[in-house]
């Protein structure tokens, strides 16, 4: 009966959640409102707020050293996840089955399982990290840790669940994901998209003043 | 052909034999040991030699002397060999000898923990704590430290639930419930493995220098470290205590390792007395660390005043350094590297809110 | 000045907008940013982490803005922003920070931090938590004219000196020049050499130029100390004499924020655009340079390196001009290894210099400056802003290096080809 809920209803509504509240978080930033900018340019806004959404996956060259930890670690983790969120053969499955209606090539199971690997190191350090590091320990809320640890459980559940055998073990994992859905608008995991937007603007305004950003 | 780890067909198959295995186990209490000695000493107590034509054959097919492998058109590691006699020694090691004496010698190295707390205390700082503090460790030192301690706690527990599973948590949750516990364990434990291999590596490569014996280390060992009675015995940054078990965790991790990557990937032309020998060095090798790590838990939680700040905070207490490490506190008193605790708080961002402690700051409005 | 924290909320939430917004939505406090801070780089202190600067803006924002943030406050799950947030966080808002913008080049998620701090300066200017100095300093630029107190009078004393030294007249309030310049208060009191070289310069090039006797202060305090409403009384000066003069070009000069407060953020504080253009005065050196209207001839074999100041070049975008020029008037230029764009500050903008609570801060912080230089090994360091030339000064001589400051136009003005007017006096070898 749970079982059901978990497949059903509870599906169907972290996913409308999500989506909307996706959605809902765009619309609060755009309605805060922006001046435009009446000093000429010295180019234009749009190419620089295009580039800085690339460049600035590329540190620079003090931070890169001072914030190695950081940028291993983080690239680890997001690396890593983004392969076994979208190309793990049960998640493309699931996907065709619930979403798109239509899958694509999956990982082979041992890059499926090393990129898991990869993400749960790169997750477990900058969770550490986050905790030791007085900067990060200064400034983080519970909101970073919350967000951090459904994630973990997710992976976590995930990972049980491999032999695909265990109906409750599944369940378990998509319950968690489902929670993941719900909390996920309404806290700092929203980067995943808004990351668009900050890039952006930070990206125009210096792309007009003719700085690369 | 390419040699892919864990295509579907091995994964199925190797859910078939863990599935099979999983149902020889539940069947074993019905086969107990007892009813078998029963039918076998019934049988010797018959002594009449009625030659049964097909004993010999049995008995060369049951290879109780060795394993014959013999010529077959199946290729495959062990496909010359129809019984694995050593799987059955194998199954009552595990069984009579493995289960239980691990199940002793852990709840008895608890015991004697507890006993040794009780009896001598916790280890204090003679001379109190103190306000001065020394760098002891970096922020990526404690990253690494803990990252394999937390892997090593999640493979520990659910290798124990795989190995006292049987004994201890059937009778308590029942078998449906279990095989749930188990299956998530094997996979949890399967796909950690490979991460604390990576963990002690990052261990090794940051602390094999400090643990290279110095002078005084065998002094330090030969007085047991001045674990019992009052004194204390100077050592480096690393006494020999700590330099031994860094070791013995490189070394028997690395066995632990090797062993554990023999059995999760089994597609490397292992053959079952391989396999065997595996399990037999992976379990008595992590027991062992086991153990040891428990002694190390104890004494740098309550064991002793003092331990843990250095991988907590970072820094450790001078008074403490002197009493434990006393010639690499001295080295670093020489070089001027005593921090004090205020300090030590302002680096961490401990002064409240965003106030700044006044050093002939003024107040604003003024 | 009294404190209204009332109006100070009122002002501060008025800033939020969708870039902010936006901003604090993507942070997740990585903690990358105090990487970049000289602040935080120099003293271990986490509580000088750039967007930790920000902490009462981003519970203002997240209170008004965020869907849990209107509620948490509504169940009294968390606090809402208090008088004594403002008190707590002026100090890291004003003291330790100069708007540098290093740590909005770095921000993994792009957050333009610099520009957050000067939109929450504008919500505790208003509530009147801002360092008293400041607050002084604001004063006299809108009631004198210039921070320091500079008035005409000093000018045209500063001006009677250059006349005499040159022998060359500087054409006061002419209507219809091609170029009306600025100075900043610092280069008139400190570095008057600026004056006399812009002079030689001008002269040689065949630059149609003047001053305004009514507005000839460059400097923004209120930009500094973030108050859009005396930014704009300031910056409105500048515009209403430079359209009645009819000049095509506003010559901003060796001032870092100076560009900023007119460039970029003038049009937006009088609410239109300019009947002129804005130039650096580097951007016009390069340029006269580039189309051989001024000639230079010589070089120096010092080594030395570039300090960017940091509203000129990094937030202000003028980058190749000074290494164009430098380019060809040294020989021995080598850069540092973070230079350009990624250059570090001098510890001193954004108010700070104006700051006497700051002092002890920004002479800590100084160190980075230090060190840069250390590495380089270079005795000589060109710049282009009079207040990082005191700043760099003065931690010079705190640390008791022996390092030698000169500013980019004078050194132009040194090579000027076919000069027969005496070079100020100074030894560069």
């Amino acid at each position: 009966m749970i079982g059901q809920l978990i497949d059903g209803p509870l599906w169907y509504f972290s996913l409308g959640v999500f989506c909307l509240g996706v959605l809902f978080r765009f619309f609060t930033i755009l309605r805060a409102g922006l001046k435009p900018d009446l000093a000429i340019p010295r180019a234009g806004g749009a190419p620089g707020a295009l580039r800085n959404l690339f460049t600035r996956f590329i540190p620079r060259r003090d931070v890169a050293t001072r914030g190695r930890l950081t940028l291993i670690a983080g690239y680890l983790f997001h690396l890593g996840l983004f392969a076994l969120l979208f190309f793990a053969r049960p998640h493309v499955d699931f996907y065709a089955e619930r979403i798109t209606g239509f899958g694509w090539p999956a990982l082979p199971y041992w890059a499926f399982i090393i990129s898991a690997e990869i993400a749960f190191i790169g997750l477990l350090l900058l969770w550490l990290h986050r905790l030791l590091h007085p900067v990060t320990r200064l400034l983080s809320t519970a909101d970073d840790h919350i967000g951090t640890g459904l994630v973990f459980l997710v992976m976590l559940t995930g990972c049980l669940a491999l032999a695909q055998s265990f109906e409750p073990l599944r369940l378990l994992h998509l319950f968690l994901a489902e929670l993941l859905l719900i909390y996920f608008p309404f806290s700092s995991l929203m980067h995943t998209f808004n990351f668009v937007f900050s890039r952006g603007y930070s990206g125009a305004i210096m792309g007009r003043k003719g700085v690369n950003a | 052909m390419g040699r892919v780890l864990f295509p579907q067909n091995v994964a199925d198959a190797m859910k078939g034999g863990w599935l099979f295995l999983l149902c020889v186990l539940m069947l074993l209490p019905l086969v107990t040991s007892t009813a078998a000695m029963g039918a076998e000493t019934a049988e010797q107590a018959q002594a009449i030699p009625v030659p049964n034509p097909s004993a010999d054959l049995w008995r060369d097919v049951r290879q109780r002397d060795g394993i014959m492998t013999g010529k077959t058109q199946v290729a495959g590691v062990d496909s010359g060999a129809l019984i694995n006699p050593y799987g059955e020694t194998w199954r009552n090691f595990r069984m009579r000898q493995l289960i239980p004496y691990s199940g002793y010698l852990l709840a008895g190295v608890l015991l004697l923990l507890a006993l040794f707390y009780f009896i001598r205390g916790k280890i204090r700082v003679n001379a109190g704590m103190s306000e001065k503090k020394l760098f002891r460790y970096s922020l990526y030192e404690r990253m690494i430290h803990w990252f394999i301690a937390s892997v090593f706690l999640f493979l520990a527990l659910t290798g124990l639930i795989l190995l006292f599973g049987r004994s201890l948590l059937i009778p308590w949750m029942g078998q449906e419930l279990f095989s749930l516990l188990a299956s998530a364990s094997k996979e949890g434990h399967n796909l950690f493995g490979p991460v604390f291999a990576v963990a002690l590596l990052l261990i090794f490569i940051r602390f094999v220098r400090r643990n290279i014996y110095q002078k005084g280390d065998l002094t330090w060992l030969l007085k047991g470290g001045g674990i019992i009675g009052k004194g204390h015995v100077p050592s480096n940054f690393f006494n020999m205590g700590e330099k031994s078990m860094f070791w013995l965790l490189i070394l028997v991790g690395i066995v632990i390792v090797g062993s554990g990557l023999l059995l999760v990937f089994p597609v490397f032309g292992q053959a079952r007395l391989t396999m065997e020998l595996a399990h037999v060095s992976h379990a008595v090798t992590t027991l062992l660390m086991i153990v040891v790590i428990m002694g190390h838990i104890y004494i740098g939680s309550v064991g002793m005043e003092g331990a843990l700040d250095g991988m907590t905070t970072g820094y450790c207490d001078l008074n403490w350094a002197r009493e434990h490490h006393a010639q690499w506190a001295e080295r670093c008193e020489q070089a001027g590297q005593v921090v004090s605790e205020a300090e030590v708080s302002r680096l961490r961002g401990e002064t409240a809110g965003g106030h700044i402690p006044p050093a002939g700051a003024q107040e604003s409005g003024q | 000045m009294e404190h209204d924290f009332a109006k100070g909320v009122e002002e501060l939430g008025r800033q939020i907008d969708s870039r902010i917004a936006s901003y604090f939505s993507s942070c997740v406090h990585c903690g990358l940013c105090a990487e970049a801070c000289l602040f935080y780089t120099e003293t271990g202190d986490p509580r000088y982490t750039p967007i930790y600067k920000l902490e009462p803006m981003r519970r203002l924002w997240k209170e008004q803005h965020t869907f849990w943030g209107k509620f948490a406050v509504k169940l009294g799950l968390s606090k809402p922003l208090t008088e004594q947030d403002f008190a707590d966080w002026e100090e890291l808002v004003y003291d330790s920070c100069t708007m540098c913008g290093r740590c909005s080049m770095v921000c993994p998620v792009g957050n333009d931090i610099a520009y957050m701090i000067r939109k929450e300066r504008e919500g505790f200017s208003s509530a009147g938590y801002s360092p008293v100095s400041m607050q002084d300093a604001t004063h006299r630029a809108l009631t004198i004219g210039s921070p320091m107190g500079v008035t005409l009078k000093t000018l045209r004393a500063a001006l009677a000196h250059v006349e005499k030294d040159t022998g060359l007249k500087i054409p006061m309030d002419q209507q219809g020049a091609d170029y009306m310049t600025l100075f900043s208060s610092m280069e008139i009191v400190n570095f008057p050499e600026y004056i006399e070289s812009v002079a030689r310069i001008f002269d040689a090039a065949g630059v149609s130029w003047t001053i305004s006797s009514e507005a000839f202060e460059a400097t923004n305090s209120g930009i500094q100390i973030g108050s859009h409403e005396a930014a704009r009384k300031i910056a409105s000066r500048v515009v209403n004499v430079a359209e009645s003069l009819g000049v095509k070009y506003v010559i901003s000069p060796e001032c870092g924020h100076a560009y900023t407060a007119l460039r970029w953020e003038g049009p937006n504080l009088i609410g239109r655009a300019y009947k002129f253009e804005i130039i650096h005065i580097l951007e016009l050196l390069d340029q006269l340079q580039k189309d051989g209207r001024l000639q230079l001839s010589g070089h120096i074999d010092t080594p030395l390196t570039f300090h960017d100041p940091c509203q000129v070049v990094r937030r202000g975008g003028v980058i190749g001009p000074p290494r164009d020029l430098l380019s060809k008037l040294a020989t021995g230029f080598v850069e540092m290894a973070d230079h350009g764009t990624m250059n570090w500050c001098c510890g001193g903008g954004g108010g700070v210099s104006a700051n006497d609570r700051a002092e002890e801060l920004r002479l800590k912080v100084f160190d980075r400056k230090r060190k840069q230089l250390e590495a380089l090994g270079v005795k000589t360091m060109v710049t282009a802003c009079a207040n990082c030339r005191i700043i760099l000064e003065e931690g010079i001589e705190d640390r008791e290096m022996d390092v030698e400051v000169i500013g980019l136009t004078e050194l132009v003005a040194e090579y000027l080809a076919g000069d027969s007017v005496a070079s100020p006096e100074r030894s560069l070898d």
